[in-house]
């Protein structure tokens, strides 16, 4: 009997003896990081797959995007991690101008350009998702150009009433449709730009609008390759051209003015 | 007897005793280290052995607190097994000619193989004794070049003597003029790593290769806009190493100044066809490099095209030094070259 008692007084002490061990159990999860977990599959959501190599220049994990404002909601050099980005670049092409047949002859074509707008990251615009990443942006973007001038037949095909002009200047606005390649450092996208254009037609003196599109590729905000087209009444003009962003141009284009005035040629 | 089994009973519910430890396959020692008075588990932990052995020799039917009772008596005696010591075993396979081993005489421990052994090893794989370690980042988050870089971008300036030619016309009218002659190119880099290196657990590049475009002016107003690709070997790792770069383009008359209206001789909007540029250079790190090269102008001179408007062939040859802007000194000399020769040379 009197073990019995013993027995009980036992058990129930240790029953009522505090167990925080499972609180401070490392292994158990707490059930909020669950928001982490990316809710997307698929090549372009997975994050890159670790590696023990880096390089000494790679930027630091988490580091913010480059020149930026609000861990990212506003870069101002389009960056992987950018929820919404200014574009401002300067390029140079060169291509075909190649009136209606009977306008005039195929002649080279070549401009520079400079442009601006932006983007917008849709599927990245989710507050909860500190790393949320989307491959799509969208967003407007407007450019003025000034490219070389036109050559077209005078009357009834006639080359020896040919006239030409001295320059061209077009002014563009369209949207523009990004998909982002991958999440690394200065990632790979291609930019899809549909829109108007308007420019001066061959040698009519005329302004008109037409229809702006170009396909290009950029290495993050800093730069790339584009194909763009402009179409207008008789008058087309195809360019492969290079852009680079403002920061990059900027100093170019500085220089260049610097020696053409200084060297007494504007 | 019952007394002391109460006593006893309450003196081990009082003892701060946990649950029983979880085996885990992996001894963290986390765990005790957060255990705020360690010195009280002395007490439980000489005592588990004769809990834990309890079961074993007493039968199911003993009271539980029996263990307690002979703690010294039931817990078992450690049964370490004696140290061998380890006796050298000679080995009677030959070795061959090149390689070592050797078997430890049995004074210690590992390692088992000597400094030399390792050397031999290193010496078979081709691996460095002493690895050039580097440290230090790039400058400028990697707008200078430099091999420690992955994706990098610069703009840089050259700035060169130049020997310029133009073809004449085959009907006869015009000549085929020759002069000396500046050039200065502002071209923005993308340097894409296309072979690596690794040293430790870093990361260099050894070859870069990316887009490239910019703009190019020589004597007369001339202006060509330009795009091609850029390429650079590093013969290093450090930011000084020397490098090895070769870039060509296609090239593309923008503007110059218009030479039949002496009284105006402005700057404008002038069309060319598509020519090209190539240049190799021997660099010194991100700073700058030493650079020859050419270039050619194609004509335009299809037959639909007004005699007025059509251009002859040209060409240049060129030497001069090309830098990363950042720099400062190959910007300026750049600007220089530019207004220098646009003042100075007379373009035939």
């Amino acid at each position: 009997m009197s073990a019995s008692v013993s027995v009980l007084v036992l058990s129930s002490l240790l029953a009522a003896a505090p167990s925080d061990a499972a609180a401070a159990d490392p292994d158990l999860v707490d059930v909020s990081e669950a928001d982490e977990e990316p809710d997307e599959y698929g090549p372009f959501f997975e994050d890159e797959a670790p590696s023990d190599l880096e390089y000494l220049g790679r930027a630091r994990p988490g580091r913010l995007p480059v020149l930026s404002l609000g861990e990212g909601a506003f870069c101002f050099v389009e960056g992987t991690y950018c929820k919404a980005s200014m574009i401002l670049s300067a390029d140079i092409g060169a291509g075909i101008r190649a009136p209606a047949s009977d306008e005039g002859p195929d002649v080279p074509y070549a401009q520079f350009t400079f442009r601006g707008g932006v983007v917008i990251r849709p599927s990245m615009i989710r507050p909860r998702k500190r790393k949320a990443w989307g491959s799509w942006g969208i967003g407007v973007v407007s450019s003025w150009s000034k490219g070389t001038g036109a050559v077209s037949f005078g009357t009834d095909g006639d080359l020896d009433d040919a006239k030409s002009t001295d320059d061209t200047t077009v002014f563009r606005v369209g949207a523009i449709n990004q998909m982002w390649l991958s999440k690394r450092n200065h990632a790979a996208h291609l930019d899809f730009t549909l829109g108007g254009a308007r420019s001066d037609v061959l040698t009519s003196g005329v302004t008109l609008w037409g229809t702006h599109a170009e396909v290009g590729m950029g290495f993050g905000g800093w730069g790339g390759l584009f194909l763009s087209g402009d179409f207008l009444d008789r008058d087309t003009r195809v360019v492969l051209g290079f852009r680079g962003h403002g920061i990059a141009a900027g100093p170019i284009v500085a220089m260049a003015l610097a020696g053409l005035a200084a060297g007494g040629a504007l | 007897m019952n007394l002391s089994l109460i006593l006893t009973t309450g003196l081990l519910a009082l003892q701060p005793t946990a649950e029983p430890e979880i085996q885990r396959p992996s001894g963290s020692t986390a765990a005790p280290a957060e255990d705020p008075a360690p010195a009280e588990d002395a007490a439980p932990q000489e005592a588990a052995p004769a809990e834990d052995a309890a079961p074993q020799e007493a039968s199911p039917a003993e009271d539980v607190v029996a263990p307690a009772e002979a703690p010294a008596e039931l817990a078992p005696a450690p049964a370490e097994p004696e140290p061998v010591a380890a006796e050298p075993v000679p080995l009677a396979t030959p070795a061959r000619d090149g390689e070592r081993y050797v078997v430890s005489a049995g004074a210690g421990g590992p390692p088992f193989y000597d400094e030399a052994d390792t050397a031999a090893l290193r010496a078979r794989h081709g691996i460095d004794v002493e690895p050039l370690e580097r440290t230090e980042g790039p400058r400028w988050r990697c707008l200078i070049a430099d091999p420690a870089c992955g994706r990098s971008f610069e703009v840089n300036a050259l700035a060169a003597y130049t020997y310029r030619g133009r073809q004449g016309r085959v009907d006869g009218m015009g000549e085929d003029p020759r002069w000396s002659s500046g050039r200065a190119q502002y071209d923005f880099w993308m340097n894409l790593p296309v072979m690596t290196e690794i040293a430790g657990d870093k990361l260099f590049s050894r070859m870069t290769l990316g887009p490239k475009g910019g703009l190019i002016f020589s004597d007369g107003g001339s202006t060509w806009g330009n795009l091609g690709m850029a390429f650079r070997y590093w013969m290093g790792r450090g930011r000084w190493a020397p490098t090895i770069e070769f870039s060509s383009a296609l090239t593309f008359k923008i503007g110059e100044r218009e030479l039949k209206d002496v009284g105006e001789p402005k700057w404008k909007m002038t069309r060319g066809p598509l020519g090209f540029t190539a240049d190799v250079g021997i660099g010194l790190g991100g700073f700058g490099a030493i650079v020859l090269g050419g270039q050619y102008d194609s004509p335009l001179a299809r037959e639909e095209i007004p005699d007025e408007y059509r251009t002859s062939a040209g060409g240049a040859f060129f030497i001069g030094f090309r830098g990363n802007i950042l720099w400062g000194g190959p910007a300026a000399a750049a600007v220089a070259t530019h207004a220098i020769t646009q003042r100075s040379v007379d373009t035939p």
